[in-house]
């Protein structure tokens, strides 16, 4: 730590680091408010905040899946093509000539299933912990939100492969939306982009999974993650 | 006082617990008071929460490691419209929506149950005014949460498991017919 000290006194370390020497915890509190990879954090939280009992840390451990499903997304993406044509053969070239491509494949299918679970149990351990109680009332349904987001892009994903489990699946859970009533029928349309599963669908399902939905999830992520360091901020002694 | 090199009485060193005493001062410890970490203090977020979310992500990341190298994710045979298979499975966590569509009719099971499920979730937080956070002292949702909790996933577990040709009831160390 030392050296470092010593280097942030230097031109150079004084033009990396956009914070005051750290001498007492406010020049810490100013370095950690200075720094942009940190402003998604509060500065100061409450000490039963950061114990493992009040979160069991399910809320970064849903944020770290994403953050592998994008790192192994983007790998896969590289080597995919989505149309009816190309797609299943893409993914078996994947699993046998790609360098990793099969390891990077199982990682991404892992952490889409376990983010799934990480977000169900984080809703549920938000709400066993009163954790939605005023003033978080309104980002427990960003929460939600979030909730519905990951069920369709797992969702969207899960036709990607186009083999039988891929298509089936997705041709039950698209005839579903057959019983809406009045926009049931539409709906399922502009899903498919016709009447059956075809490759209309897999192109919309790509842009969705690997475009819309993603982008979505950060936008509402990002009003989530700011909800919440504002309302840790609050020393309202209730948490 | 007394020089204590030439007092008689005090050329015996006092001894407390096999040490001598040197001098008793009245007050507070100079380190100060023994320090219980006080839960509802304000700490720095770095490195105290930081470095837990590290190690969290660290575990995370390792399980995955694991899943991946141990597990080969599925890939059936290529599509194809004319050959359904039996049974005919909707992802996992549409397993629960799933086994109800085969108890209830489409419009309840598909339509009414989501929606209120989901409107229900958001609702949540402006039905239930109770401004106690201990689930002891808040009972009545608490409970009702764990009975719904349990539900979905006792469906989601026969659907997706406990499910064979033709939504036929199958034990699974039978018959697997789940899909991840």
């Amino acid at each position: 730590m030392q050296l470092m000290d010593r280097f942030r006194a230097t031109a150079v370390g004084r033009s990396l680091f956009r914070s005051p020497d750290r001498v007492t915890e406010r020049d810490r509190a100013a370095g950690h408010w200075a720094n942009f990879l940190l402003h998604i954090y509060p500065v100061k939280v409450h000490r039963r905040e950061i114990e493992f009992r009040y979160s069991w840390y399910l809320g970064v451990a849903s944020a770290v899946l994403f953050g592998s499903l994008v790192a192994s997304g983007i790998y896969l993406m590289f080597f995919y093509v989505p149309s009816p044509a190309s797609a299943y053969g893409n993914i078996q070239a994947i699993q046998t000539e790609v360098a990793f491509g099969q390891f990077v494949r199982n990682v991404h299918r892992w952490s889409a299933n376990l983010m799934v679970i990480a977000v169900a149990a984080h809703m549920a351990r938000v709400f066993y912990r009163g954790a939605y109680k005023p003033p978080r009332e309104f980002n427990w349904v960003i929460g939600v939100v979030l909730l519905v987001l990951t069920l369709l892009l797992s969702f969207t994903g899960y036709l990607l492969p186009w083999d039988q489990l891929a298509y089936w699946a997705v041709t039950v859970g698209t005839s579903m939306a057959d019983f809406v009533p009045f926009i049931g029928g539409t709906t399922r349309e502009m899903l498919l982009g016709g009447d059956q599963v075809g490759s209309a669908t897999l192109l919309r399902f790509y842009v969705l999974h690997v475009a819309v939905l993603p982008a979505a999830l950060v936008a509402v992520l990002a009003i989530h993650l700011w909800r919440w360091r504002k309302d840790s901020m609050l020393d309202d002694g209730e948490g | 006082m007394a020089d204590p090199t030439t007092d008689p009485g005090r050329t015996q060193p006092q001894l407390a617990a096999g040490r001598r005493v040197l001098g008793i001062v009245p007050g507070t410890p100079a380190t100060g008071t023994r320090k219980e970490p006080d839960r509802d203090e304000m700490v720095m977020v770095w490195p105290h929460l930081l470095v837990r979310h590290a190690v969290a992500a660290l575990a995370v990341l390792a399980v995955v490691l694991v899943l991946a190298v141990l597990f080969d994710a599925p890939l059936r045979e290529i599509a194809n419209p004319t050959n359904t298979p039996n049974p005919e499975k909707a992802p996992w966590y549409f397993a629960a929506l799933q086994e109800l569509l085969s108890l209830f009719h489409p419009q309840v099971a598909g339509v009414l149950v989501p929606t209120a499920i989901l409107v229900g979730l958001a609702a949540l937080p402006y039905i239930d005014r109770n401004p106690e956070t201990s689930p002891g002292r808040r009972k009545v949702v608490v409970a009702t949460f764990t009975i719904f909790l349990v539900l979905w996933v006792v469906l989601t577990v026969i659907g997706f498991a406990f499910r064979g040709p033709n939504w036929d009831w199958v034990w699974p160390w039978v018959e697997w017919h789940g899909e991840l």
